[in-house]
Formats: C-alpha cells, sequence, structure tokens
C-alpha cells in the first residue's frame, strides 16, 4: 500500500507514446482524414457506508477511439486494448465503416493545429495518491462523524488522466489531468447533512472541514421536521442548489436547437435573461475549476463571456453550425463562474442574517427539465432544508419538491453572495454565488 | 474463449509498446486462472474473476442525416476479493501476464486497507458452484448486418417523419450490443456468457406557435437478434408519430385538477421503476446509498406487512424470462437467476439482494440481482426484471369507467426523491378520457404523488393480451457511476383521483 503508484502500475500513456501512436495510426490508415483520441485513467474511488468501507476500487483503463472519413463519409471505432493488432484492427474498423457510411452533409474535417492554454490540470499529489490515501481521508471523514455519534456515507476519489487528441491536418494536443474528488452524507436519526468538493489537487478537498459542514447540517435536522405546506417562498440556496438550476439552463444552450427553433432561448439572444448584476463567464485558468487545454474535438478552451449583466451572449456551437454562422473561435464552458455585481457578503450566513422568512436550501436533487419551451424544472431539495424566520435557522422542515424555472427565479434574486466552490451528484464543478429568491415555487413535500 | 487478435503487430518503436503491449494476449482462461491462483496464494476468504469484451454499435441519424456511427470494443479484467471480511477490487483494460498478478495483489491490498475500517464482516449468503454456458438466442446476429441496410432505414425513417408538415426535428438511431463474460470463483464456479442486446427508436419534433414537442417511439431493448429490427414496423409506425407530434404541439394544455389516469406499459414501466424497483433494493434500504442515489421507504421491518398497493398490485421480479435484460442466467456473484415476489395482493414482501445483503435480513440465498456494468465496475444490487402482473379486464373496459381522466404513453419528464416517497412524472402523449372514451389530445400534463399512497388507488390492471415489457440501460447507481440494465414489464393499469398539474411554471 505504501509502494508509489509508478511501480504498482504500467505507465499512463505519455505524450511521446501519444505521439508514436498518432504516427503510426496515421501511417497506415487509408482515410482522407484520420483522428484519434485518447483517454487513459487510472483511479480509484473508497465508498464508505454506516461508518465502514462497503466498497473499494481501483482501476485502469485506456481507450483509444479512431475516426476515418472518406470525403464526407466517416466512421468511428473505440478500442480499450492497446495492442499493435487491436489498434490495427480498431483502424479497419473504422475504415469499413467509413467507407459504407452515407455522406454526412455536417461533416467537417478534424480542425488543424491550434495553441493551447498550459494549464497547471496535474498535480503531482494527486497522481501520486492511490488506494491509502483516499482510505486515510475516509477515515478521518469517519472518524468525526463516529465520534459525535453520527452515521457517515461518502467518498473519496482520485484519478489521472492522459488525454491527447491528434489528426492527419496537423492536430496534436496532449494532456495529463488529475481530479480528485469527496462527498459525504452525514445521518442525524432521520435527517442528513451533505457536503462535497472536486479539485485537481487531492489536498484542497478540505476534508475536515466539509465533515463539519455536514455534520452541522445533520444535527441541525436531527429534531422532527416541521411540514410546511407548498406554495412560493423566499428561498435561500446554497452554491450548490443555484449550480443544480444553472446547470438544468446551460445544458440547454445548444444552437443547432436555437437555429432549429427548439431551444428555450430563442429570441433571447442579446435579449436579458437572468437578474442584471450576473454575469457568466468561462474561467479555464481559474485554480478552483476543473479547466483543461482543448476539448475532444481539438478546440483550444478559451475565456469568454456568456452572460453580461444579465444579458445571454453567447450559445454553445458545435463545428458545423459555428461555421454556418461564421463563428470563430468557438466559445467553451467547461469553467463556469457565475458572479454578481455588489454581493451581501462571502457566506450563506450573509443571506440568513437578513432574512426575515424564508427556507434555506442546501442542495437538489433528481432536477429534471419538465417543459423545455419555458425551461420548467423540478426535483428535490436533500440533505439540509431549513426554516429561516428574523435571521435564524429556527427549524428543519420537511423536504420540498420544485416546480420552477431558473429563467423565471434568477430574475427574482433579491441578494446574493461572492461565488464559492460548488459541486454536486448532478452538476460539474462551478463557481456559483449563494442566492436569496423571492416567490420560489415549492409544488408539493414530502414525508421527510 | 480467445482475446488474441491475429494480427501482425506494428512496430511501434517504443519501449512501452515493446515491454507491455507486445506480446501475444493470452487465453482468458489461463488469465482467470492466474488471477485465481494469486488469491488463493493470498489466503482470501472469496474472490471471483471477470474478463469482459463488450461489442457495441451505435448509429444515430439527425434531421435526415447520419450523423454518428460508432462501434466500440470495450476489454478488461476485473478482479475482486474478500479478505479479512472486507472487500477490494481493481481492474485493468490491459491483458497481460504481467498485469493480472499485479491487479490481484492490488484487489488483495485495497481488501486490507478496507477491513482496517471495518465494523462488521461481510458474510457471504450460500450459493452452489456453477459451470455453465449462456448464450443469447438469436436468428440474426446484429453486427453482421451489413450498415448500409441499418443506415438505409434509418434515413427513411427519418424522411417519412419530416412528410409532416411542422416538424422541424428528428432522431431515429439503432444499438446492439454484444457481452462476452468468463466469470470464475474461487469457490469452483466458472460461467461463460455470449450476450446480445438490441434495440431501436425514433422521434420527432413537431413546432406550433413559439411552443415545440417531441414524440417518440421505440422498441424494446431485449436479449434477441436483429430480428427484433426487422420485425418492427418502424416505416409504418413514423406517419403517425409524426402526425402526433403536430396534435401534441399544438393541443390545449391540461387544466390542473385530480383525474383517473390509464397508463399505457411503456409509461408504467418507468413510474415501477422509479417508485417500486429502486426503492426494492435492499442495499438501498440498508444505507449502502445513502450519499448518492438514496435510501428506501421500503425498511427490512416492514417486509410483510406494508401496504404498498392496492389488491390489484402484484409486482413480480423475473430474471428468468427469455430476452429481458436481467435474464442472464447468472448474476455477478456467480448467483443463479431467480423469480419471486416484490409486492403480493399489494403487500411490501421482497427485496432485490446479493451475496452480501441477503444475509443481513435473514435470507440464506441471493435473489440474484448483483451485477456490474462493465469489467471495470464492482458489482451492486441491481433492480431485477421487476414487472406488473396482468389483471382480467380489457383496455377498453379499463377506460369504459373513467369519466375524467387521462390515457397516458410513454416516458416523459421524470424525478422522485432520495427515499421514493414523493414522484413526479410526464409522459410522451396525452389524451383526454371522457365518460369513457379517449377523446382529444392535451399537453403539459404532470402528475405527482406519495408512492404508497399512489398504488393504493389502482383499482385495475388489464390481462395478459396487453401485456409488454420495456427495457432500461441506463439506469444510474453507484459511485463511481454505473448503468444498470433491467426490463419491466406491465398491461395498462388505472389510478383513481391522481393530482395532475400543468408542466409549466405557474403564474
Amino acid at each position: 500500500m505504501t509502494t508509489p503508484p509508478s511501480k504498482i502500475w504500467p505507465k499512463m500513456t505519455g505524450w511521446e507514446e501519444f505521439h508514436f501512436l498518432t504516427d503510426l495510426v496515421l501511417e497506415h490508415s487509408s482515410g482522407d482524414h484520420t483522428s484519434l483520441t485518447l483517454y487513459d485513467q487510472h483511479g480509484g474511488t473508497t465508498r464508505f457506508a454506516n461508518n465502514q468501507i462497503v466498497q473499494n476500487v481501483d482501476t485502469r483503463r485506456g481507450s483509444l477511439a479512431l475516426t476515418v472519413a472518406f470525403g464526407r463519409r466517416h466512421g468511428t471505432a473505440t478500442t480499450t486494448d492497446f495492442t499493435a493488432g487491436a489498434v490495427q484492427e480498431t483502424l479497419k474498423r473504422a475504415e469499413r465503416i467509413a467507407r459504407v457510411s452515407p455522406e454526412d452533409p455536417e461533416y467537417l474535417p478534424p480542425v488543424g493545429p491550434k495553441q493551447y492554454l498550459s494549464l497547471p490540470t496535474n498535480r503531482p499529489e494527486t497522481a501520486a495518491a492511490g488506494p491509502t490515501r483516499r482510505l486515510e481521508y475516509a477515515r478521518e471523514a469517519v472518524s468525526q462523524c463516529k465520534m459525535e455519534n453520527l452515521n457517515s456515507a461518502g467518498t473519496v476519489s482520485s484519478s489521472v488522466t492522459a488525454a491527447g487528441v491528434a489528426a492527419n491536418t496537423g492536430l496534436l494536443a496532449y494532456e495529463e489531468r488529475t481530479e480528485a474528488r469527496f462527498s459525504l452524507t452525514v445521518q442525524a436519526d432521520d435527517a442528513t447533512g451533505w457536503a462535497a468538493a472536486a479539485h485537481r489537487s487531492i489536498d484542497h478537498l478540505k476534508i475536515q472541514e466539509r465533515t463539519l459542514t455536514a455534520i452541522e447540517k445533520a444535527k441541525r435536522g436531527a429534531d422532527e421536521p416541521k411540514e410546511l405546506e407548498a406554495g412560493r417562498y423566499t428561498v435561500i440556496l446554497e452554491p450548490a442548489a443555484v449550480a443544480g438550476l444553472l446547470s438544468g439552463m446551460l445544458w440547454m444552450l445548444d444552437a443547432k436547437s436555437f437555429d432549429k427553433g427548439t431551444s428555450p432561448f430563442v429570441g433571447k439572444l442579446g435579449q436579458r435573461i437572468i437578474d442584471r448584476r450576473l454575469t457568466l463567464r468561462n474561467q479555464p485558468d481559474h485554480a478552483d475549476l476543473l479547466g483543461f487545454g482543448f476539448t475532444s474535438d481539438g478546440l483550444p478552451v478559451t475565456e469568454s463571456a456568456w452572460i453580461e449583466g444579465g444579458v445571454l451572449k453567447q450559445l454553445m456551437y458545435d463545428r458545423f453550425t459555428a461555421r454556418q454562422h461564421g463563428i470563430e473561435p468557438i466559445a467553451t464552458l467547461e469553467s463556469p463562474c457565475l458572479s454578481g455585481e455588489r454581493p451581501a457578503g462571502a457566506r450563506v450566513s450573509d443571506l440568513i442574517r437578513t432574512t426575515q422568512r424564508g427556507i434555506l436550501v442546501t442542495n437538489f436533487w433528481y432536477i429534471r427539465a419538465v417543459n423545455p419551451t419555458d425551461l420548467t424544472m423540478t426535483g428535490m431539495t436533500r440533505d439540509g432544508t431549513f426554516l429561516v424566520e428574523n435571521g435564524e435557522i429556527v427549524t428543519a422542515v420537511r423536504n420540498f419538491r420544485f416546480h420552477e424555472s431558473p429563467l423565471r427565479a434568477f430574475n427574482q434574486i433579491d441578494a446574493f453572495t461572492t461565488p464559492a466552490e460548488a459541486v454536486t451528484s448532478e452538476t460539474g464543478k462551478l463557481l456559483v454565488p449563494a442566492m436569496r429568491v423571492h416567490n420560489f415555487n415549492f409544488s408539493s413535500v414530502t414525508r421527510f | 474463449m480467445s482475446a488474441g487478435t491475429g494480427y501482425t503487430e506494428y512496430d511501434f518503436g517504443c519501449l512501452f509498446f515493446k515491454t507491455s503491449y507486445g506480446m501475444n494476449t493470452p487465453q482468458w482462461d489461463e488469465l482467470a486462472e492466474l488471477a485465481l491462483m494469486r488469491l488463493r496464494g493470498a489466503g482470501v476468504e472469496y474472490g471471483d474473476v471477470r474478463v469482459m469484451d463488450s461489442a457495441t454499435q451505435t448509429i444515430r441519424g439527425e434531421d435526415r442525416r447520419i450523423a454518428k456511427i460508432r462501434e466500440g470494443s470495450d476489454r478488461g479484467i476485473g478482479i475482486r476479493v474478500l479478505y479479512r471480511g472486507a472487500w477490494g477490487f481493481a481492474a485493468s483494460s490491459i491483458l497481460s501476464l504481467e498485469e493480472i498478478p499485479r491487479i490481484a495483489d492490488q484487489a488483495v491490498e485495497i481488501a486490507k486497507g478496507s477491513a482496517s475500517l471495518a465494523i462488521e464482516k461481510v458474510h457471504l449468503a450460500h450459493e452452489p458452484v456453477h459451470r455453465d454456458s449462456i448464450v443469447t438466442a438469436h436468428r440474426v446476429d446484429p453486427f453482421t448486418v451489413p450498415l448500409e441496410g441499418k443506415t438505409d432505414l434509418l434515413l427513411e425513417i427519418m424522411d417519412y417523419v419530416h412528410r409532416q408538415p411542422g416538424i422541424v426535428r428528428s432522431v431515429a438511431s439503432l444499438w446492439a450490443q454484444r457481452d462476452r463474460k468468463l466469470f470464475v470463483s474461487t469457490e469452483g464456479s466458472h460461467i461463460d456468457y455470449d450476450l446480445l442486446a438490441v434495440q431501436g427508436d425514433f422521434s420527432a419534433t413537431g413546432l406550433h406557435d413559439g411552443r415545440f414537442a417531441a414524440r417518440s417511439f421505440t422498441t424494446p431493448h431485449l436479449r434477441t437478434g436483429y430480428e427484433l429490427i426487422t420485425g418492427t414496423n418502424f416505416l409504418a409506425e413514423a406517419p403517425r408519430v409524426a402526425a402526433q407530434a403536430m396534435e401534441k404541439v399544438r393541443a390545449p394544455v391540461i387544466e390542473p385538477g385530480r383525474y383517473d389516469l390509464v397508463l399505457d406499459p411503456e409509461h408504467l414501466s418507468l413510474t415501477m421503476h422509479e417508485s417500486c424497483g429502486h426503492p426494492s433494493e435492499l442495499d438501498r434500504a440498508l444505507g449502502y446509498e445513502a450519499n448518492y442515489a438514496g435510501t428506501s421507504f421500503l425498511t427490512p421491518d416492514q417486509r410483510g406487512s406494508f401496504r404498498y398497493g392496492s389488491g390489484h398490485v402484484n409486482l413480480v421480479a423475473d430474471n428468468t424470462e427469455p430476452e429481458t435484460l436481467a435474464a442472464t442466467g447468472y448474476d455477478d456473484d456467480g448467483v443463479a437467476c431467480q423469480k419471486w415476489d416484490i409486492v403480493r395482493d399489494g403487500v411490501f414482501v421482497g427485496y432485490c439482494t446479493n451475496r452480501e445483503v441477503a444475509p443481513k435480513i435473514n435470507e440464506g440465498r441471493s435473489r440474484g440481482s448483483n451485477r456490474a456494468d462493465s469489467w471495470s465496475s464492482v458489482p451492486i444490487v441491481r433492480i431485477a426484471n421487476i414487472g406488473l402482473e396482468p389483471g382480467d379486464v380489457t383496455l377498453e373496459e379499463l377506460l369504459s369507467d373513467v369519466k375524467c381522466g387521462l390515457y397516458i404513453e410513454g416516458h416523459g419528464s421524470y424525478s422522485i426523491d432520495q427515499r421514493r416517497y414523493n414522484f413526479q412524472f410526464g409522459g410522451d402523449a396525452f389524451w383526454l378520457i371522457e365518460n369513457g372514451r379517449r377523446t382529444h389530445m392535451v399537453r403539459d400534463v404532470i402528475y405527482h404523488g406519495i408512492t404508497p399512497e399512489f398504488w393504493n388507488s389502482c383499482d385495475g390492471v388489464a390481462d395478459r393480451s396487453h401485456r409488454r415489457r420495456y427495457g432500461f440501460i441506463t439506469c444510474g447507481k453507484g459511485q463511481p457511476g454505473q448503468s444498470g440494465w433491467m426490463t419491466h414489464a406491465a398491461s395498462h393499469a388505472r389510478f383513481r383521483r391522481v393530482d395532475v398539474i400543468q408542466g409549466q411554471v405557474p403564474t
């Protein structure tokens, strides 16, 4: 368990190996265009429940996707077998598919050579972390909960990934990316509290701090939760809850749907869609986001503005639609940061303190689109829902189901904090503020 | 089974490929035996090895073009061990004689770490040793069907869909997967598999007055051959689906209130999955999923007494029914597939279990519902093929007794809380039922409720002639996340006075 990972596992596909692989695949391909995508990951997860390990895994998976095109006919074959024969067979499969596939009017050759941001995506402390470090962190969280006589469930994970994309257009990009995650649900009788983190560096998971947060939430909810009627409430949405609503909105920014009239944003590009104080930017070089240098298409990620002063400035373009619109470069949104002018503070407590009556929501769960035309969504509150009165949390309340559109909710914002890290089981990692929102619609109540 | 390719190797000219990959790939049995020897030598209490090669073909058409043809090969080995009563698992996509001992040792070392944080030791329920070979019965191997015929079919479907005025988008796809797998265990089980699954679908999106709405058609996901696709008249369905997409987008919005619902088998497959399937997973009920998928309102103390539904509600898990997704002969514990009751005459009576959790409710044998979604995943308790047993009336009889109701087909929006009480469902198409007759479509229908209250409002299930099966291959659970596969069968069923709201933000 103390042996460094490099001695336990065959080394990851490095830059030189990917370069060799690229040259040889391209040399043997008969296609007009050939591209490769590498995704070679070594990682693991230690999972605990009822204060003990229930699952403890470590996996090495390398995968290679080869796309071949003859004119506008294209096909893709993938393999996890990097033996020479398997790579050759995969290339032949991609060629065979491409030869018989119909012409695709939207096909574009792979992009050519590009300049990419050089980002610190590979943190050695995470790459070196293995089962021992994950167990150590799990033990830390479980021990804190046991000391409080509480029940814990959660995960600690870490991984290193070699990502590469190359093509016979001269495209060649390679990057190593590390990622560490922690999530914890603390159970105090019928109540639960939750906290989560994700970072390139495993040193930044802040296990102790986040465990205390989850413990505090669970303990606050341990008394019998009060059942309130469904209806419209002032809500204080913690960053995780804001991330859930915002992510549901960002998924719908597809430009092709916009062109076809099947987007909730039809008629809204260049218009104000959310509170005028808010701005959404892509910030790939932010140290607390999971930025990377290039997309799977080989496109460089860039810093870009998506919403400025509440006004929608940008859509998500595939390469074909972007070309139709003459858009270059294509903006990406892998590192979103939502921030606002004149924040009311830096902490959720800054919003609680100034709330006369409202519902504090830790997180939303099982968020799904209900109506794609007006972006109505639904989901449940989870892991800490409380009534706030006169600036203080007074009691836990039973969880609500919301039935609301972020386009409406984000126009009913009264106050918000500075952006904070947010990651949930249903979102990527974002930086978003906590918000106080008026007239938020809860359509029903559950039994706990 | 051979994992060798037989192709001439490239000279990659680098240390990496020559040392780690530049060898003939050994036979699966050889690799598995090597792993077992290593585990036995380490003194594990239990160990199993899964070597697996999944071939997937996905063809996707969008808006009258073939957007993607992708064939995947996902191959690797997963080794799971129980050591000092705790689990360890390691897996790799590198199938070599050097790699196997390394991951076997890694699995043991990880289990030792798990044991250091153990409170209660894992004890596995007994299962006889099995030596068997499982092959999906089929007439036509989907991987031998020429691609041209498949792409022609999808293009023709989309062409038919777009003939309907007002249709602005279409999607059509075909999917097939073959899983070749070898399972061996330190107990002596040796099971090899050659499993197929096939499915096809399409959808049409209509635009009207600034609104848009989609209507879809799907075959079930079944373990069979390409005959599922050739036996489906997609081109006859396409004009109907396109016309109904336009009818749906033009339909009046539903008036909120309480309605009697008559739900079709495809719609019910999702309702059952979410509100019965997941709460009947024993690992959830015991807290294993508390940090992600959630727990369950069906706690062990309620087994045998809790009134889950009305007397019309009989929910049966059947992992033995041919062609269904969970009917794989054995699960990934090496336990034989079985048939058992989840809800009998409305009373909750049984769970989906594996060898680890079954003893915790004093059951002597696992139900055989432990499955992993690939070689790289550790098996976890999965929903079985849970189906609603047929009743004894016709669909017409169910409808005839409804004064003001809704007939709902297909899947739409769905969401449920983490204990599976509070749910909310949409659908793919909705018709108003007035005085026993389906009259016209309505749109933006959402119904919600509390699971046991909902199933207790069921007052009729149609007979076996109405029974249909629908499969799921994207059931999310576990950390890291895995996709579960299972089939849910039902006949139409009627539910009284269910709360219906509009699927739009109230103003």
